[in-house]
């Protein structure tokens, strides 16, 4: 359990996080989504203590890190893959984290078979790919077996394989029912691993709940709809609830009446239809919605959001 | 708002250990230390030259037959403690990247995670790395003086052994080498940067004292000689001078008995150290 509040840092005149304010709850996968830089890594550093906050608090199980008499086994960080000496071998890098803790020399090579590392543990850091580094920081982060794991950009740099492995690990430890935190910048990876969803967008938070209402937080279940008789259908289509979008000469996006409504209508009219497809609004659609005012420079006048109606609504 | 009721099972294996503690803390510096090439290289290196250095000086001492058993002391302890000049220079480059190379690597971050109150990670840094200094440079020391025992009794010096002043010289200069680990490492937390971090050190150890004595040089002032005598070095130099009492300082000149070098050196690494941990305290990591 994760407790944020008000919790603010300021560089100089800038503020990476803003008075932002959220728990972080056991048992569920937590994912923390925004644009790069907008302050989901400080966040994380703010709530082990590596960074100062400038105002509010963060605590975990209901003390601030710092505070914990076993912070490792309260907390497993993975806060940067690159938070090893390059000229020590994984073991030994391993070995010296545990130490601190008097953790068991056993436990350091049992997340070593956890993260697949057998072959490179004696191997110099220094060596490793980014993906094999990513490896290195989630053993480093399970090692004192903790009820709570903040993971910063995990996938970063992992082959398909390690990203469905990091998804995988990250479900199961909250469905052992810790608390699992972890952010991305990606939006389908959080669809597809996060139970709730905090979105992050310079500095404040901008979202914060579960998965399933981020994603009806976007325009609604769009229909497309393509028929040579378009404005007739837009016309039959028209309600108080129903947003019609015309995008082309012949085709519609429709929210606000299902896939089989709008056929049965047309089939009533005899309307003839080319498509009738039911396209469930993506995280990632909601996502550019939500932070479309929030990214910190616009690449360009392009704008991501399908929520502009340019149809008929009635 | 489901949390109260989300229970966490119990764990399958428990990883051991309960809490940190400082003898853990030591253990993972002392871990730390021996698992870096660099670090063996620079133990290695202060092990092996003081003791080269002693066989070259005890085989160009020449014929030395007759001289009073005061200057056979001296040059004994001399030969054995000749390589300190040099050690210095790899004890200084090695206290500051025990810390410097955390920060440029990120492991610091690995580090204060796991000891998030950081004081004593800084703590533990300075007594493993000041121990281990202070027995390699004492097996060195003590190296470097019974090894060429042989060669220089063919020069004529056969030495008292059991001298109190020559054993207080030899653990003086081990002490000095491990005072120095932690000052260098003190600096090396403060710069946070490698080569800034050895260039401040040796600037302190051989910098400053040139340009005091080229101000003497020219000036004269006394002031800048006296200011020098309380430099790390010269303090600490008098940890390890071979000190009897037949040796007078010369009326004016300040000179610090060895016990005054141990204080001197101790309160420069007292005050480095103390601004070291606040820094380290205050500044995100």
């Amino acid at each position: 359990m994760i407790e944020v509040r008000g919790l603010s840092k300021h560089y100089g005149a800038t503020a990476a996080v803003d008075d932002i304010t959220f728990d972080v709850r056991p048992g569920r996968v937590t994912g923390f989504l925004g644009p790069n830089g907008a302050g989901k890594s400080t966040t994380m550093r703010l709530i082990v203590g590596l960074d100062a906050a400038s105002a509010g608090t963060a605590t975990v199980n209901g003390r601030p890190y710092a505070e914990h008499r076993a912070p490792l086994r309260e907390v497993g960080v993975l806060l940067d893959a690159k938070a090893v000496h390059t000229g020590r071998s994984a073991t030994n890098h391993l070995r010296a984290l545990a130490a601190t803790h008097g953790i068991r020399r056993s436990r350091v090579d049992e997340v070593i078979a956890l993260t697949g590392l057998e072959t490179v543990a004696s191997k110099r850091v220094g060596g490793f790919s980014l993906g094999m580094g990513q490896r290195l920081g989630i053993a480093a982060a399970l090692l004192g077996d903790p009820a709570t794991l903040i993971l910063d950009e995990p996938v970063n740099g992992l082959d398909p394989e390690g990203v469905i492995w990091v998804r995988t690990l990250a479900r199961h430890l909250a469905a052992e029912g810790r608390t699992v935190f972890l952010s991305s910048h990606l939006m389908s990876e959080m669809a597809q691993t996060a139970d709730h969803i905090i979105v992050l967008g310079r500095g404040r938070v901008i979202a914060d709940a579960p998965v399933g209402d981020i994603l009806a937080m976007s325009t609604g279940t769009i229909v497309r709809v393509r028929t040579p008789d378009a404005d007739r259908l837009a016309g039959l289509l028209a309600g108080p609830d129903v947003v019609v979008t015309r995008t082309d000469a012949d085709r519609l996006d429709v929210t606000g009446r299902t896939a089989p409504q709008i056929g049965e209508l047309a089939a009533g009219a005899a309307v003839v239809l080319h498509e009738l497809t039911p396209a469930s609004g993506s995280l990632e659609d909601a996502y550019l919605a939500l932070t479309a005012d929030e990214v910190q420079y616009h690449a360009g006048g392009t704008t991501g959001s399908p929520a502009s109606p340019e149809g008929t609504p009635s | 708002m489901s949390t109260a009721s989300t229970a966490i099972p119990a764990r399958a294996a428990s990883p051991g250990g309960s809490a940190v503690s400082f003898g853990g803390i030591l253990r993972s510096e002392a871990i730390k230390l021996f698992s870096l090439r660099s670090t063996i290289w620079c133990l290695a290196i202060i092990f092996v030259v003081p003791i080269g250095l002693a066989f070259l000086l005890a085989g160009t001492v020449g014929d030395t037959v007759g001289i009073p058993q005061d200057a056979q002391q001296s040059i004994w302890v001399q030969s054995a403690t000749l390589g300190i000049g040099f050690s210095q220079l790899v004890v200084a480059v090695l206290g500051v990247l025990v810390i410097t190379g955390e920060y440029s690597t990120g492991m610091i971050r690995s580090t204060l995670v796991a000891v998030p109150r950081r004081i004593p990670a800084l703590l533990a840094k300075a007594l493993v790395i000041g121990a281990v200094t202070f027995l390699v440079a004492l097996a060195s020391i003590l190296a470097a003086a019974f090894l060429p025992l042989g060669l220089l009794a063919s020069s004529g010096v056969q030495p008292d052994l059991g001298d109190p002043a020559a054993w207080w010289a030899f653990l003086g200069g081990a002490g000095y080498l491990a005072l120095l680990s932690t000052l260098a490492l003190a600096i090396g937390t403060i710069v946070r940067n490698s080569a800034g971090g050895i260039a401040a050190v040796l600037g302190l150890l051989l910098v400053l004292p040139t340009v005091l004595q080229i101000l003497v040089a020219i000036t004269g002032a006394e002031w800048a000689r006296n200011v020098g005598t309380f430099l790390p070095d010269s303090a600490g130099g008098r940890m390890f001078a071979y000190v009897t009492e037949a040796q007078a300082a010369p009326a004016g000149v300040l000179v610090l008995e060895p016990w005054q070098g141990l204080l001197v050196l101790s309160a420069w690494v007292t005050a480095l150290l103390l601004l070291a941990a606040l820094l380290l305290k205050r500044r995100d990591a």
